[in-house]
Formats: structure tokens, sequence, C-alpha cells
């Protein structure tokens, strides 16, 4: 057991070690690779007023021991937590283990409410599926996911707006503000909660129905074996898959949900290490960053020995079947649809100027003059929304495809990842930006590159979990007997497996990309005012979110729209020729293979119906024989 | 392999729930302890302590608002020093000063002694980073007599009554500063209100002092919480979370009912300096036709929504004897034509209506024939930048009041060719040799004239279009009333702050 936590044995965990202590001594080295004079920074954390005389950045340099030079600091920094002490803030002076310790607290319960929330949710998402299945009527229509895709596009901090807006001060019906006992942890948890849940119960949504089409369920079911018994096992057939994403959520929901720490006003670690990132405070973020870092690789740890437990003999005994739809997911026109609709939002705002500003008619709700409203300076809110499309989804489509790439082909490589995945997953956002920041300078594709960065990391973990079965599969042990090389069973059987969810959870994550883009505005990154790109749009609204909602709804719309657009399309539209274009072009970007024939291949193997290759042996009992 | 049991997870649940209500906060402190009568006076405070109180700081601001801290002087509405700790002062010569105690106590109990006055303010002199007021002043103070403080500087200093009125230069018992390194307010200052627990950067207990020498308060102790999200905090105020919110955003004005809001004009002025050393504005000509571009009332009802004043100097109306001072700029340019010269803004978001003026001056400076680029960052990721004079142009939000209370200091930091803060870059000799007139001035009401005659001198440079001038609203709960609305922002919590 303690194997599969510590998998790969020394080497990977002199591998985890080795990047844990890289990124501690990047961010011991931040100022100095950014250029940013810590002096400067903590001044004005400390005081927003104060005139930067030379003699007050010299009492502050001397103060910090600025001057001994960062090798001296590390060094110190580390000595200390030998012994336990993780050194004094740089702003306040005051010890920094206490108070990381108590907003890590904080944000692991706000976690674990928020992952509560969002296993609810994934359910709900997954229940029409489970039930279809559990009833033996696969091919019943199943749902087109245009609810669960529009949900995981909802930013967080506007449902946090929303709901404290709302539910908190107009109904009163909970506490909008604090955080002082569990029912303070509701309208957090939900904000924070919806979005993945909605994003994991896509995700396993995509699997269930391969695991219904298995051998063992049908011999389940010829047997008499009650339905909900069948769909707790197919649950338990595809939950592996999603668990290496689960464990990134909970390092992601502790230490980087700042937006709704924010509007709650909830002594997080999210805050605590934005803070501390700004203004350069290295103890509080080196310590913030270390035990993001520990839980990180205990979230991962904890992710595979579950993965174990649920279908450890059967990945032992290579027993396991590739999880292939029983049935094409049905191209529909929702795609179309939403698509066309997008397209239209787009053209008609394209013909109007977003950047012509009247103060005199700021706010004011839609009409005809203004479809969408108009925003805090009296820009058309329809005008914004449309110019902004272009750059938005071209930079998020960009970042997207390369993450996608990256995390392909590092999640083919598990034992390089997994703990890089771990690292990279568990950097707050802002950080992950400085740090890039000060390695490649702020130029126009800074930003693109910070994104990047992190974005790649859920793909990987999502890859390798999809891998890990795929290579425990029955027919790959066939194949390989028939004596395909490993390269060959990577392009014929493994990728064409794997690829296909993974697409769709890039396309799933895109909304993600774009809003990750614009957060880093602040930082002198990216896109500025007032140019109309949509995570722009959304900040600043965000503080008109009560008195003129259509000035944020509209751009999230947009965002959830996309989303909805890149899921049920994920399914194929209703003419196979396209489906087959489109296809190509979207691997094309990718750049994943060069090879015409492994694309049938995947398009064969992920889309269309396929029923059980006489080829592949089938085992049935590696997954049921403990049930 | 089998799931755990589902009685053993449930069990496991409820042993873990009481380790996880020591992730919650604790409360700022308990609802109204009643004894001595009176209830207590629930505050959302806007900017929470950033370096543990400690009073040479920014923090100083807050004990001082809370009612915790004071000095030996305090500045009333028109910007003169009138007594606090002391009761009157007299200026020996050059640079002496003698200053008279009251009777007062500490809130442990001890006295006010001039010896624990002189301690108190050669601490407070030989603070590393030294505090604001007395940057570049060179400070002792010795017990004189039985109820007398001397106060020598090293040069002449004609503002020195307001100088102590800062929140920096507080007087603190000897306990203050007994641990090393550290100066502690709790339970050491001479407020009506005293500071009893701080719960990190969440919140803080204060308790009536019963012995100040004002008179009792009225409220039994304060509960402050500090809420930096300004919507947050407007939330606070509307679901009755607390009774007073300071600082409510523009953008959440209209959600207070007109009763709940306390509008006061402050000494904070927006304005839009421009670079005189390199760049299109280094030609006084394009600084004069970008003035003529501005339209500032525009930016007060559009982006202010009314709740600012346009821009009429570097002073605003905050200050009561500013505007019959006021002297008209001479020599300035002629606005040249300006064809198509691009400029870059730049401001920061912390202030969220910075952005927004920024964007609305970028369209009123296009319509006269400039091309604007903005750039918009976190301050201090801009600030030095600024210095550096990389921008043409630069909108900030500035106290013109500081924290000397010395209307000429800021004329000197942020225009004189040693500025420290001269964003606009300018060194010019006019301006130079009348701000440093002013500084030579003692007597208030000559003092103030002279300063307006500086600023006249700076306007005439057209270095500086000031655009509006903040109000600051103050959200205060229906029942409460006696809130101190400072245009100085250094009082909020007072002993007539009554419900």
């Amino acid at each position: 057991m303690l194997k599969a936590v510590l998998r790969g044995g020394a080497p990977v965990l002199l591998w985890r070690a080795a990047l844990v202590a890289a990124l501690l001594c990047g961010v011991g080295l931040l100022p100095w690779l950014s250029r940013t004079d810590p002096a400067l920074t903590v001044l004005r954390a400390r005081s927003a007023e104060r005139a930067p005389t030379p003699e007050v950045l010299d009492a502050i340099r001397t103060q910090l021991g600025l001057d001994a030079g960062p090798l001296k600091l590390l060094g110190d920094w580390f000595g200390g937590l030998l012994h336990g002490d993780a050194g004094r803030s740089w702003i306040s002076g005051a010890e920094v283990t206490p108070s990381v310790l108590q907003a890590l607290g904080v944000s692991l319960l706000l976690m674990g409410g928020s992952l509560a929330v969002a296993v609810l949710t994934a359910g709900a998402v997954c229940a029409r599926t489970l039930r279809l299945g559990a009833g033996r009527r696969p091919d019943g229509r199943r749902s087109a996911g245009t609810g669960s895709a529009l949900l995981s596009a909802l930013p967080d901090f506007l449902t946090a707006s929303v709901l404290a807006a709302v539910v908190g001060v107009q109904l009163g019906w909970l506490p909008a503000l604090g955080w002082y006992g569990p029912q303070w942890m509701v309208l957090p948890a939900l904000s924070l909660g919806l979005p993945a849940g909605a994003l994991l119960g896509r995700m396993l949504d995509d699997l269930l129905p391969g695991a219904f089409a298995e051998q063992w369920a049908l011999a389940a079911a010829a047997r008499g074996v009650p339905g909900r018994s069948i769909a707790r096992q197919a649950l338990r057939r595809c939950v592996p898959g999603l668990l290496p994403n689960f464990g990134l959520f909970v390092v992601g929901l502790t230490g980087g949900a700042v937006a709704v720490e924010q509007v709650f006003d909830i002594p997080g670690l999210g805050r605590l290490t934005l803070q501390a990132a700004v203004a350069q405070d290295l103890p509080v973020l080196q310590a913030g960053t270390l035990a993001l870092v520990l839980l990180a690789a205990i979230a991962g740890g904890a992710a595979r020995l579950t993965a174990r437990l649920l279908i450890g003999p059967a990945l032992r005994d290579g027993a396991l079947l590739s999880l292939h739809r029983p049935t094409p997911p049905r191209p529909t026109t929702l795609p179309l649809l939403y698509g066309g609709l997008l397209l239209a939002v787009v053209a008609l705002g394209l013909a109007r100027d977003p950047l012509r500003l009247d103060t005199t008619a700021r706010l004011q709700s839609p009409s005809w003059a203004h479809p969408f409203g108009t925003d805090g300076l009296g820009r058309d809110v329809l005008a914004r929304v449309g110019h902004g499309a272009l750059s938005t989804l071209a930079l998020a489509l960009a970042v997207s495809a390369t993450a996608l790439v990256l995390g392909v082909l590092l999640g083919l490589l598990p034992r390089v990842s997994g703990p890089l995945v771990d690292t990279v997953n568990a950097v707050p956002p802002v950080l992950a930006a400085l740090l890039v920041t000060g390695v490649a300078g702020s130029g126009p594709s800074t930003p693109a590159l910070a994104v990047t960065a992190v974005a790649w990391a859920p793909l990987a973990a999502h890859t390798s979990a999809l891998l890990q079965q795929e290579r425990a599969t029955t027919h790959l042990t066939a194949t390989r007997a028939l004596g395909a090389g490993p390269l060959q069973l990577l392009r014929h059987e493994l990728l064409p497996a794997v690829l296909p969810p993974v697409v769709r959870h890039a396309l799933l994550r895109l909304p993600g990309v774009a809003l990750a883009l614009a957060a880093l505005g602040f930082l002198g990154l990216g896109a500025q005012p007032p140019s109309p790109e949509w995570g722009l749009l959304l900040s600043e609204n965000q503080p008109y979110a009560e008195r003129a909602p259509w000035a944020v709804l509209a751009p999230a719309a947009a965002l959830a729209l996309l989303g909805a657009v890149a899921v049920t399309g994920g399914g194929g539209v209703r003419w196979p020729r396209r489906v087959s274009c489109a296809r190509r072009r979207d691997s094309g970007d990718t750049g994943e293979t060069g090879d015409a024939e492994a694309y049938a291949n995947t398009e064969a193997e992920a889309t269309w119906a396929e029923p059980p290759d006489p080829a592949h042996p089938i085992r049935p009992e590696g997954v049921t024989s403990d049930a | 392999m089998r799931f755990l049991p589902r009685r053993r997870r449930l069990v496991a649940g409820l042993l873990l729930a009481p380790l996880l209500t020591g992730c919650f906060a604790s409360e700022g402190g308990e609802e109204s302890s009643g004894g001595g009568g009176g209830s207590r006076l629930r505050v959302a405070m806007a900017f929470p302590p950033a370096e543990n109180f400690n009073p040479y700081g920014a923090d100083a601001t807050l004990l001082s608002r809370l009612g915790v801290t004071e000095g030996l002087t305090r500045l009333d509405a028109n910007g003169a020093a009138t007594p606090a700790l002391a009761e009157s002062w007299s200026r020996e010569n050059d640079r002496g000063w003698l200053f008279t105690l009251r009777d007062a106590a500490f809130q442990d109990g001890t006295e006010v002694t001039p010896k624990a006055v002189a301690a108190a303010l050669t601490r407070a002199a030989g603070a590393e980073p030294v505090t604001a007021a007395l940057s570049g002043v060179e400070l002792t103070a010795e017990a004189a007599g039985e109820r007398r403080v001397r106060v020598t500087t090293a040069d002449p200093d004609p503002a020195l009554p307001l100088r102590l009125s800062s929140p920096g230069l507080v007087v603190l018992s000897a306990e203050a500063y007994a641990e090393k390194g550290a100066v502690s307010p709790v339970g050491t200052a001479t407020g009506p209100f005293e500071l009893t627990k701080v719960t990190g950067t969440t919140a803080a207990t204060l308790d009536r002092f019963d012995d100040y020498w004002g008179g009792r308060a009225q409220f039994s102790g304060v509960d402050a919480r500090f809420i930096a999200d300004g919507t947050a905090r407007t939330n606070a105020l509307r679901t009755g979370g607390v009774d007073v919110a300071e600082a409510v955003p523009v953008s959440q004005v209209t959600s207070l009912d007109e009763v709940t809001r306390r509008e006061t004009a402050t000494t904070r002025t927006t304005s839009l300096l421009l670079n005189t050393e390199k760049g299109a504005f280094k030609d006084p000509k394009a600084r004069a036709a970008a003035r003529e571009a501005i339209n500032t009332s525009a930016l007060a009802k559009g982006v202010y929504e009314g709740h600012a004043d346009p821009g009429v100097g570097i002073y605003g109306p905050a200050l009561t004897w500013a505007a019959d001072k006021r002297v008209k700029p001479t020599g300035r340019a002629g606005a040249a034509a300006v064809d198509g010269t691009s400029v870059t803004v730049a401001t920061y978001d912390n202030r969220p209506e910075l952005p927004e003026v920024a964007q609305v001056l970028k369209q009123q400076l296009e319509n006269a024939g400039f091309t604007v680029k903005l750039e918009v960052r976190e301050y201090s990721r801009l600030e030095s930048d600024a210095l550096a004079g990389k921008f043409d142009a630069f909108v900030s939000a500035r106290n013109t009041m500081l924290d000397t209370g010395d209307p000429v200091s800021i004329l000197a930091s942020d225009y004189t060719c040693k500025g420290s803060y001269n964003l606009a870059l300018l060194c010019d000799r006019s301006v130079d040799k009348a701000v440093a007139e002013a500084e030579k001035v003692t007597d208030t009401a000559e003092r103030q004239d002279a300063a307006m005659t500086a600023e006249a001198a700076i306007l005439g440079t057209d270095a500086v279009v000031p655009l509006v001038h903040q109000r600051i609203i103050t959200g205060v709960g229906a029942a409460v009333s006696g809130v101190q609305l400072d245009p100085y922002e250094r009082g909020l919590v007072g002993v007539g702050t009554r419900r």
C-alpha cells in the first residue's frame, strides 16, 4: 500500500524533493529575478502614502537584512525551518508559522466544504447517465451537457458576488461575510464548489457510458444484479480516472480561492499568499508555498492510494477494458445553435464602437439602443463583448492548445510529470506569473506563458491517469502478444483511447484559461484598459454586479456559451463529414502525431460505435470479482 | 479492497468536528459586556493593520481613528493645531518650543509626566524607518520642570505644533517600550478607548478607558473588523453586521439608504501629473493643451457620481481656508495645436476609480488630438517606473496634508527639484523659490497665504492638472450618532460617539 503512495521509489522521491527545493529557491530569489526592489514593495505594503526616500528604503533594507543578499537569506530561512521556525513576516514582523497555519486551517475547511458541494454537483451532473445505465437503457438519449458546461464556465467571483448580494444581503438567509461558523461556509463553498463539481461531473459523465457497456455489466445485468449495484461498480470503474484531477482541486481550492475569500472576507491562505507575493514578503510566501506543496504531495499520494484501493487488482493483472463509448455521442445540432448564437452576438457587437464612452449614460439597463446595457463608463456592453471575442478566444485557444500538447506529452511520462504536476499545481497563479516574469521578462507573451506554465498540469494528470488504466487493458496485452512495439502501441492503441477525453477536458477548461489570462492584468501583464478583453470586462464590472448585473452577465454568458459550444461540439456535430474536418484541425493544432491514419483511428475508436473486438480477449473478473 | 465501512467514516467525521471549529475565526469580542453601562460599537475598517499596530507606520492612523492614541496636539477643522495632551505651548526661540501638559493618565494607570512624554517623543524620533512626520527632521525632547516638555529641532521648524499632531508622534507609557525592537500600543496609550485584544489582521477589541481626560466615552467598547474589500464592507453594514463602515466605495453608495451615508470632503486630491522632464509633455504648450482638453466636472459627475468636487487646485474644499486665499496662476503657456502626439498615461488599480478616471481622460485627450495609451498596474509595481519618468502622465490620488499636518510639506516633496515624490519631475526655479519662502513662515494664516502663492506658481507650470477632490463616504447605521467625520482622516470613533 505504501508502495502505491511512493510510486516509483527513491528516484521519484528525489525528483519531488528537488522540485520543491527549486520552487522554494525560486521564491527566495524572486525579487532578484524580477529586479523589483523588495524594500519598495514592502514599504508599499506597510504604508500606501509614504514617500520612498532613500533613507526610508535603506532603513527597511537594514531591518530585513536585505543587503546580505538572497543566498544568505535563503540559507537562514532553510536553517530556521529545520527548527520549525519559518521566520518573521517582512511586513508585519510577526511570526510566520502561526499565521500561515491559521490561514491554512481556514482554507482547508473552505476547501472541504467546496469539495462536498463539488461532489454533490458532480453527482447531479452524472445522475441521468447513472440512472439510465442502471436501468440498462444506455441507448436513452444522453443529455448534451449544456447545463454542466455553462456551470463549469462560471467565474467563482461572479457566483460569489451574486450569492453575497442576493442570498446574504437582500434575502438575509445566510451570513454574507466573515468566517465564524458552519453557516458562514455555505455561500463560499457553493461559489467554489459548483464550477469545480460541474467540471468533474462532465469528465465522469464522459467515461460512464463506456463502463456500462463493458462485459461484466452485461453479465451482471443478465444475472439479475440490481441496477443500483451495477451503477456503483461503474462509478468505481470510472472514478480512478478522475482522482488525480480531484487531488488537484484539493490544492487549487485551498490556495487559489482569492476572489471568494475577498468577497466573503475569509482570512484564508489564498489572500495571504497573494498579499505576500505582491509585497514580496518572502518568508510568508515561502511558508505558504511550502504548505501548499506539502498538501499537494499528500493529496497526490492519497489520490493514487484511492485509485489503487478501487481498481488495484485489475490494474496489477492488466485486466481492464478500454473505456470506449458503446454508441457514438449522438451528434446534435446543439453546437451549431450555440455557436450561431455566439457568432451572432459577436457580429452584432463588431458593428458597434466598444471604446466610445459617455459618462452621462452609465449603467443603463438593456434597451434598443444598448441591447446589453452600458457599463460603468457608459460604453455599450454588446460592442465590448463582440470586439473582445477575437483577442480573448485566439489567445485562450492558443494557450489551451499548447497546454494540451504539453499535458499529453508530459502525461505520457508519469514518473517525471507526476511530481511536477503536484508542484506546479500548488503554486498560486500570481506567484507563477511573477516567477515567469522574473525568468522571461514582462513582454507581451508573458501572460500566455505564465498561464500555460500551470494550465498543462490538470491535463497531464488526466492523461496519465487514463493511460495507467489503458495500459492495464486486456486488448493491449493481446496486441503486445501479437508483436506490436511500444511506439506502435502508443500510436494505435494508447493515444487514440486517451486523447478524446483529454481534448474534451481541455475544451472544458477554455473559459477558465481566458479568465486566468485576464487576472494577471494588475501585474501590468496582458490586456490593459480600455481593451474589451472578456476577462477584463468581467473584472472591471464586478463592482457594479448588483447595480448593473447585465454588464457582468453579458461577458460571463459569452464565456459560458463558449464552454457549451466546446462541450457539445466535442460530441460531434450532426454532419459526419464536418466532424472529421473539425477533428483533424483540432489535432493539427495540437500537433500530436503527424499521421492521418492515426487520426482516422482516433476518430473511429472515440466517436463511432465499436462492437467488442473479437481479437481482444475479455476477462470481466478483473473489475467485478470483489463486488 | 473495500471502502471504509460507513459507520467508521461517520465516527471519524464526528471526531474531526471539534478540530475543525478551530479553523473558524474567533468573533471580535462578545456582545455588550454591559458593565459600566453603554453598548459596544461595531466598526468595519478599510485597512487592516499592516505592521501589528506599530505606531510609527501607517497603522498609526488606524490607532488614532479608533480613539486609542493621541499626541500633544491635534488639528482642528481649519487645519490649525489645537490642544490635546498639551494644554498650551509657546515658542522659546528659533529651534525650541515649550509644551505645557494637561492632567492626564495612561491606560495602564500611570500618570502622563513630562519625562514619559519626552521618552515617547525620543523613541519616535529614533524609530527605524523614521516616522513620516519626522522625515528629514532632527528632534530632541526633554522634561522641563513639573508640567512642561521642551522640544527642540536641529533646524528652525515653524510648523512643529502641526507636526506633533501626526498620529505617528503618539505618547505611550514606558511599558509600551519594554520589549526590545517592538512598540506595543496595547493598554499603554492615552485615548478614550483601550486596545485589549488583537486577532491577527482580522479584528481588534477595544474597551472604554474610564479615566480619559476628556470624559468617559458613551460606548463601553469598540469591536473593529478589518475588511479590505469595499463591497464586503458595505455588505457588512447593510446586513447589520456592523454599525459603522469606513470608506464606502463610490460604486456601492447607491446601495445604502440616504440616512446611513455621511459624506466628508477630504484633503485627498486626484490629479494628472505631467512628465516635465522628457517626452511629449516636456513642452509647456503641450501641457497647456492637455489641461485645456480636460473636463473635470465630467469626471466628478461621471466617475465619482457626484461624490467628489471638480478640481480647483492642489488643495481642495476640505481645507476651508484655501478657497478664499487662492491666487490665480500666472505665466501659463498658451496651448499648442496637437496632432496625434502619442502619450502614455499610467495609473494604479488599488483605488478602483482611478482606472475609470484614466479611461475618461484618454477619451478627453484623444478628442483634443492626442493618441493615448494606458498603463494600469498594482501600485507597488508602478511606482518606481513612475518616479523614473517612464510615463508621460500619471494619474494619482494624493493626500495633500500628509502626516505633518502642514500644507507646505506636500509642495516640497512633490514639486521641488529635490522632492522625494516628484512624479511630475518638475524642477522650476520660481516654484522652488516660492516653496522655500512658504517653509519659512511661522504664523498659520501667513503660512497658508504663502502656500497658496506657491500653489499658483506650480499650477502656472501646468505640471499638474487637479482633476477632482474626493469625498469620503462613511456608512453609519441609523441608530448611531456622533461619528467623527474628519477631513484629515485621523478621527472616527470618539468620546461623543453614541447610539
